[in-house]
C-alpha cells in the first residue's frame, strides 16, 4: 500500500465514522420510544397498534421506535439515562434490583401527578400496582409512583392433555392431585416435569413450593423488607425438602441441572414430558407451535410467582414527557389493552367484553382469579442485586447433589441478608 | 547486536514514532486504568455519588472463597487456551505445512487450515449457542452419537455435572483457540530456510526428528508469541462461560473476569467489581513482564 | 500409506471443526414449527428462508452489517498503523527502556475489558462521542495495536541490519527508511495483523454492547444480542441471525487466505 493510499483511506475512514453518530438534538416533534418486546409477542403487537394510534391522535409528531435486547437495556440502562442519549419513554423490568434502583439514583421521573389526573392508579388492581411504586429506599409497594405496567404475568402448570388420558388422570388442579400425577408418570417409567437448572426455571419451582405454604405476610416480608425472614421457617423449608423428595422420586431429571429454559421450553412442547411449570410468557408459544397433543393449563395451587409486567417509565432527562404520559394514556386504553390480550398476553385494564377465543378466556380468568385471591407472590430473585444468579447456582447443587435442600436454604439467607443490610443505602 | 552502527543506534528521534500510540494508550487503557484502581476504592453501585472506603474491598477479597476459587478454574482454562492450542497446533501446523503442502499441494493446506481457524471467526453469542445443543443431556448431538455407537454408558450431563463442566468448557475452548496457533505457526514455518530441513534429511532425521529440531527451535519467537497472548486472552476469559454456562453448575466454572462482571452488572456493587478487576490485571501484568524477560534472555 | 492416514486424520479434524457449523446452517432454514416438533439435530423438510428474512427485516441487518465493516476497517487499518509506528521505534529503534514499555502497551490487552466499562462511558459521555461509532474505533485500535506492537517488535528485531545502514548511507531519513523499506518487507506480516484485527473487532460483543446504544450504530455481534428476548429465544431465528453473522466473517476470511499463507515474520530478504 503506498503511502498516499494509505492516508486517503485513513481520512476515508474516519469521514465516515464520524458522521453518524449521536442523533440531532431532541426535537419536540419526536416521541423517542425504546421497548424490547418482539414484534410478534403480545406487547410487540399492542404497542405497534399504540404507536399507530398515538400518531393518528397527534398530528405532527413522529414516533422513533428502536427494539432493543433486553441484556442491553438490563446492562446500560442507568449509563443510558445519564447521557444526552437518552429516550422519551422506555420499557424497563419492575423489581427492587432493577426499577427500585434506578428511581433511588435519581433517573426517572415521578409519575404521581400524571396517576392521578388520569386514573391510571384504578385500572391497576392491588398486586398489580405493588411494582409500580416505589419508596425513597427503591423498595417497591409504597412510595412514589415511578412506572405503568401494561401487562401481567403469572408461573403455572402447564400439562400434555394427551399423555395424562393416557393415564387416566384428570386435570392436576390440587397438589396432591399434582404429585399423585407425577408419581403415576414416574411408575410408568416417564419423568413428568420438564425442568431447566441452568436458568430461572429451577429456581422458581424451589419457590413455588414455599409458596403452597405461604400468605401474604410472608411474602412481603420477603419481597419487601416488612420483617425479619427466616429462611429455615415450616414454608421455606418445606418447599426445599418437597423440592429434594421430587428430584429422588425422579419427577424431575437429574439431568436438568445444564438445561436452558429454551430447552425446557422445547422438551414439554415436542411432547417428552407431559407437565411444566412456568410462565405464562411461554403460552402464546405453546399455542402456535404445539400440534402433536392436546394440551391445557392450571393454575397452581396456593400462591403463585407472578406480577405485572414490565413497566414503562419516562427518564428524568426525557425532553418530551407530555408525551411520553399521552402515550402510556393510549396503551392502557380498552382498545389496547384488547388487543393486548387477543393477541395472547394478560392485560391489566381490559374492556368489559370477554376474549372470543376460547384458551385466551382461559388464561384472563384464571389471572383474575389469582388478582381476586391476592395469590400474585412476585418472583425469587427480586430481593436482592444479583440474587438470581445466587438462587440458580444454589438450586443447580441441590440437582446435582452437592449440597442438601437445608444447606440451600443456608446459602439463600447468606446472601439475603448480605443485601437487606445495604437496603437503602 | 553489537555490531549495530551509532547511527542506527541514534535513539532519540525514534521516540517521535511512540507519540501517537503512546497518547492513544494514555487516554484509552490507562487514565480509565487509574479510575477502576480509585473506583475499587470505594462503594458504588454504578450512579451517585461513590463512597470512600479505602481499602476495604481488598480486604473482603482475601478472605472471599468465590474468588479464590474463580483463580483455581482459571488454570484449568489456562491449560485448554493456551498450552493445548500450543502443542496441538505445532502438530496440526507442521502436518499441514510440511506433510500435506509437500505430498499433496499447498492448496489441500490451504484449505484445511481455513477449516481449522473457522471456529476462531464465529461469534461467540453463536457458539455458545450451538454448543449447547450438542452438550444437551438428553437428545444433544454428542449422547446421540455415543449411544449411536452403544457406548451409553459415555453419555454424560456435560454441561450440567459440576464435576464435567469445566473441562467441558475446556474442550469448547479448545476448538475455539486452536486455529489461531495454526495459522501463526505456519506462517512462520514459511519463513525456515529449506536447506535446513534438507541437511537434516541428508543426516538421515525422520520426519519428527526434524519436527523437534529444526521447526520447533526455528519458530520459537511464534511459539512465545502465541503462549503469551493465549495465556493473556485465558486469564481475561469471559465471553464463553458467559453464554455456556455463567459459571454454573453451582460457580464450578465460574473465573474472575466473569466475577466482576456479575457484581459491575447483576449485583451493583461497582467498587468491588474494580477490585476484582484490578487484581486479576495486576497478575496479568506481572505474568507478561515476567514471559517478556524470558523472552528477551531467549533472543540474546 | 502413511501419506493418506495423514491426509484422512487431518480431514477428520477439520470436519469436527466444522460440524457446528453444518448444524448452525440447518437450522436456520427450518421453520419455527419444525424446530420445536424435531429438536435441533433434525434435517429440515426443506429450506425455509423465513426466519433468515424475518430476522434482516427486524434488525435492519443490512445497517449493521455495514456499521461492523466500518468499524472492523477502521480498526484494522489503524491499529496496523500504529503498531507499525510503535514497532518501528521500539524492534528497530530499540529505544531505551523498550521491555517497560512494551510492557505499559501490553496493559492495553492486558486489562479486563469489564474493569475498562465505567470509566470508558464517563470519558467518552465528557467529549461528546458516547454512543459513537468513532469511540469504538478508538478504543479497539488501542486495544488491538497492544498485539500489534508486541508481535512486529519481536519480528522486527531481527529486521536485517544492513539494509537500514544502506538506507541510511543513501540519505534516507527515518521516515523514508520506514515507508520504503521496512514496511514493504514487512508486508505479510502486516496483512497478517490486518486480517486478526478486522475478525477480532468482528467479533467483539460487550464494549459495543455497552457504548453503542441507539440501533443505528450497532454492530452485527449487538444485533444478535437483540434477539435475546427476555425471557425467550426463538431458535430458528437465532441460527438465522448466527449464518448472517457468520457469512461475512466467512467471506473475509476467504478473501484475506493469501495475506494469512506469506508468512508473519519479516523473512530474509532474498
Amino acid at each position: 500500500m503506498s503511502k498516499r493510499l494509505l492516508a486517503a483511506a485513513v481520512a476515508a475512514v474516519l469521514a465516515v465514522a464520524g458522521c453518524g453518530g449521536s442523533e440531532e438534538a431532541s426535537d419536540p416533534n419526536t416521541l423517542k420510544l425504546w421497548h424490547y418486546e418482539g414484534p410478534d409477542s403480545a406487547m410487540g403487537v399492542a404497542w405497534a397498534e399504540a404507536i399507530k394510534q398515538f400518531e393518528a391522535t397527534h398530528p405532527g409528531v413522529k414516533v422513533q421506535f428502536e427494539e432493543k435486547g433486553f441484556e442491553q437495556i438490563q446492562k446500560t440502562a442507568s449509563m443510558v439515562l445519564n447521557s444526552k442519549d437518552a429516550p422519551d419513554i422506555l420499557e424497563y423490568n419492575k423489581g427492587n434490583a432493577t426499577a427500585g434502583l434506578l428511581s433511588k439514583q435519581g433517573l426517572l421521573t415521578d409519575l404521581g401527578e400524571e396517576v392521578a389526573k388520569r386514573g391510571w392508579d384504578k385500572k391497576l388492581g392491588p398486586g398489580i400496582d405493588t411494582t409500580a411504586k416505589y419508596d425513597e429506599r427503591g423498595v417497591m409497594g409504597s412510595g412514589k409512583w415511578y412506572g405503568i405496567p401494561n401487562y401481567a404475568e403469572y408461573v403455572m402448570v402447564y400439562y400434555n392433555k394427551t399423555m395424562f388420558d393416557q393415564q387416566g388422570l384428570a386435570a392436576p388442579t390440587t397438589f396432591d392431585e399434582l404429585t399423585a400425577a407425577m408419581d403415576k408418570f414416574a411408575k410408568a417409567g416417564v419423568t413428568p416435569l420438564a425442568l431447566g437448572g441452568a436458568e430461572y426455571p429451577a429456581a422458581q419451582l424451589f419457590y413455588q413450593l414455599a409458596l403452597t405454604k405461604a400468605d401474604r405476610e410472608w411474602v412481603d416480608r420477603f419481597q419487601r423488607y416488612t420483617g425479619p425472614v427466616d429462611f429455615h421457617d415450616n414454608t421455606w423449608v418445606f418447599g426445599a425438602e418437597t423440592f429434594a423428595k421430587w428430584l429422588r422420586e425422579g419427577y424431575f431429571s437429574k439431568d436438568s441441572a445444564g438445561v436452558k429454559a429454551e430447552d425446557m421450553g422445547l422438551s414439554f412442547m415436542q411432547g417428552k414430558h407431559p407437565i411444566m411449570v412456568s410462565g405464562s410468557w411461554w403460552y402464546g408459544r405453546v399455542q402456535a407451535q404445539v400440534k402433536d397433543f392436546e394440551w391445557a393449563a392450571v393454575p397452581w395451587p396456593g400462591m403463585t410467582s407472578g406480577s405485572s409486567g414490565n413497566l414503562w417509565v419516562v427518564p428524568k432527562g426525557s425532553k418530551n414527557k407530555q408525551l411520553a404520559y399521552d402515550f402510556i394514556e393510549i396503551t392502557m386504553s380498552p382498545a389496547i389493552q384488547d388487543k393486548l390480550r387477543d393477541a395472547g398476553g394478560i392485560p391489566v385494564a381490559p374492556s368489559a367484553t370477554p376474549a372470543t377465543d376460547p384458551r385466551t378466556k382461559q388464561l384472563n380468568d384464571d389471572f383474575q382469579a389469582l388478582v381476586d385471591g391476592d395469590r400474585l407472590a412476585f418472583y425469587p430473585d427480586w430481593p436482592a442485586p444479583g440474587f438470581y444468579d445466587a438462587q440458580v447456582s444454589s438450586v443447580q447443587k441441590v440437582i446435582t447433589g452437592q449440597i442438601g435442600a437445608h444447606e440451600a436454604l443456608t446459602e439463600l439467607a447468606d446472601y439475603y441478608e448480605e443485601n437487606t443490610a445495604s437496603v437503602g443505602k | 547486536m553489537s555490531l549495530v552502527p551509532a547511527s542506527i543506534r541514534d535513539r532519540g528521534s525514534y521516540l517521535l514514532f511512540l507519540i501517537p500510540g503512546g497518547l492513544l494508550l494514555l487516554a484509552v487503557i490507562l487514565v480509565p486504568f487509574a479510575m477502576n484502581v480509585g473506583i475499587s476504592l470505594t462503594e458504588w453501585s454504578g450512579a451517585g455519588t461513590p463512597e470512600w472506603v479505602g481499602l476495604d474491598n481488598y480486604t473482603r477479597l482475601m478472605s472471599d472463597g468465590t474468588f479464590w476459587a474463580s483463580f483455581r478454574h482459571n488454570v484449568g482454562l489456562v491449560v485448554a487456551m493456551a498450552i493445548l492450542p500450543t502443542l496441538a497446533g505445532l502438530v496440526i501446523a507442521a502436518a499441514l505445512f510440511d506433510f500435506i503442502g509437500k505430498h499433496f499441494g499447498s492448496r489441500h493446506a490451504a484449505v484445511l487450515r481455513a477449516c481449522v481457524y473457522l471456529p476462531q471467526v464465529l461469534p461467540i453469542a453463536v457458539a455458545g449457542i450451538v454448543w449447547s445443543w450438542i452438550l444437551a443431556p438428553r437428545d444433544g448431538a454428542l449422547n446421540e452419537v455415543l449411544r449411536a455407537v452403544g457406548l451409553d454408558a459415555l453419555a454424560q450431563n456435560w454441561l450440567g455435572d459440576p464435576d464435567l463442566a469445566l473441562f467441558t468448557v475446556m474442550g469448547v475452548l479448545l476448538w475455539i483457540q486452536v486455529g489461531y496457533p495454526v495459522v501463526i505457526f505456519m506462517a512462520g514455518m514459511g519463513r525456515v530456510d529449506p536447506s535446513l530441513h534438507e541437511a537434516a534429511e541428508l543426516d538421515g532425521a525422520s520426519w519428527w526428528g526434524r519436527f523437534f529440531h529444526v521447526t520447533v527451535p526455528q519458530i520459537r519467537p511464534e511459539i512465545f508469541v502465541v503462549l503469551l497472548t493465549c495465556t493473556i486472552a485465558a486469564l481475561k476469559v469471559f465471553a464463553p462461560i458467559y453464554v455456556l454456562t455463567r459459571g454454573g453448575p453451582g460457580g464450578s466454572t465460574n473465573v474472575p473476569s466473569y466475577y466482576s462482571f456479575q457484581n459491575f452488572f447483576e449485583k451493583t456493587q461497582v467498587g468491588y467489581g474494580a477490585a476484582v478487576a484490578t487484581v486479576l490485571t495486576v497478575l496479568i501484568l506481572l505474568l507478561t513482564a515476567v514471559f517478556l524477560r524470558v523472552q528477551n534472555r531467549g533472543e540474546r | 500409506m502413511r501419506r493418506h492416514a495423514v491426509l484422512w486424520s487431518m480431514i477428520l479434524l477439520a470436519a469436527v471443526m466444522l460440524a457446528p457449523f453444518v448444524l448452525v446452517a440447518l437450522n436456520a432454514v427450518k421453520t419455527p414449527a419444525e424446530y420445536s416438533t424435531g429438536g435441533p439435530l433434525d434435517l429440515p423438510d426443506g429450506i425455509s428462508l423465513e426466519g433468515i428474512v424475518a430476522f434482516w427485516e427486524r434488525v435492519d441487518f443490512g445497517e449493521k452489517l455495514w456499521n461492523s465493516v466500518v468499524i472492523s476497517g477502521s480498526v484494522a487499518v489503524l491499529a496496523v498503523v500504529v503498531s507499525v509506528f510503535n514497532a518501528y521505534a521500539l524492534g528497530i529503534g530499540r529505544v531505551r527502556g523498550r521491555l517497560w514499555i512494551l510492557v505499559a502497551f501490553l496493559v492495553a490487552n492486558t486489562l479486563p475489558q469489564e474493569a475498562l466499562v465505567y470509566p470508558l462511558y464517563f470519558l467518552a459521555n465528557e467529549v461528546g462521542l458516547y454512543d459513537t461509532k468513532l469511540a469504538v474505533i478508538v478504543i479497539f485500535t488501542v486495544i488491538q495495536a497492544a498485539f500489534g506492537t508486541y508481535l512486529l517488535t519481536s519480528t522486527l528485531g531481527g529486521f536485517p541490519r544492513e539494509l537500514l545502514e544502506a538506507a541510511r548511507i543513501d540519505g534516507a531519513t527515518k521516515w523514508q527508511t520506514l515507508v520504503r523499506i521496512v514496511v514493504p518487507i514487512s508486508r505479510p506480516t502486516l496483512g497478517v495483523l490486518f486480517v486478526f484485527f478486522f475478525i477480532w473487532t468482528w467479533n467483539e460483543f460487550f464494549l459495543p454492547l455497552v457504548l453503542l446504544i441507539s440501533n443505528e450504530n450497532q454492530t452485527v455481534p449487538v444485533a444478535l444480542g437483540v434477539l435475546q428476548g427476555q425471557r425467550m429465544m426463538d431458535a430458528t431465528m437465532t441460527s438465522a441471525s448466527a449464518l448472517l453473522g457468520v457469512i461475512p466473517a466467512i467471506v473475509f476470511f476467504l478473501i484475506f487466505q493469501r495475506a494469512l499463507t506469506r508468512g508473519i515474520t519479516a523473512g530474509a530478504v532474498k
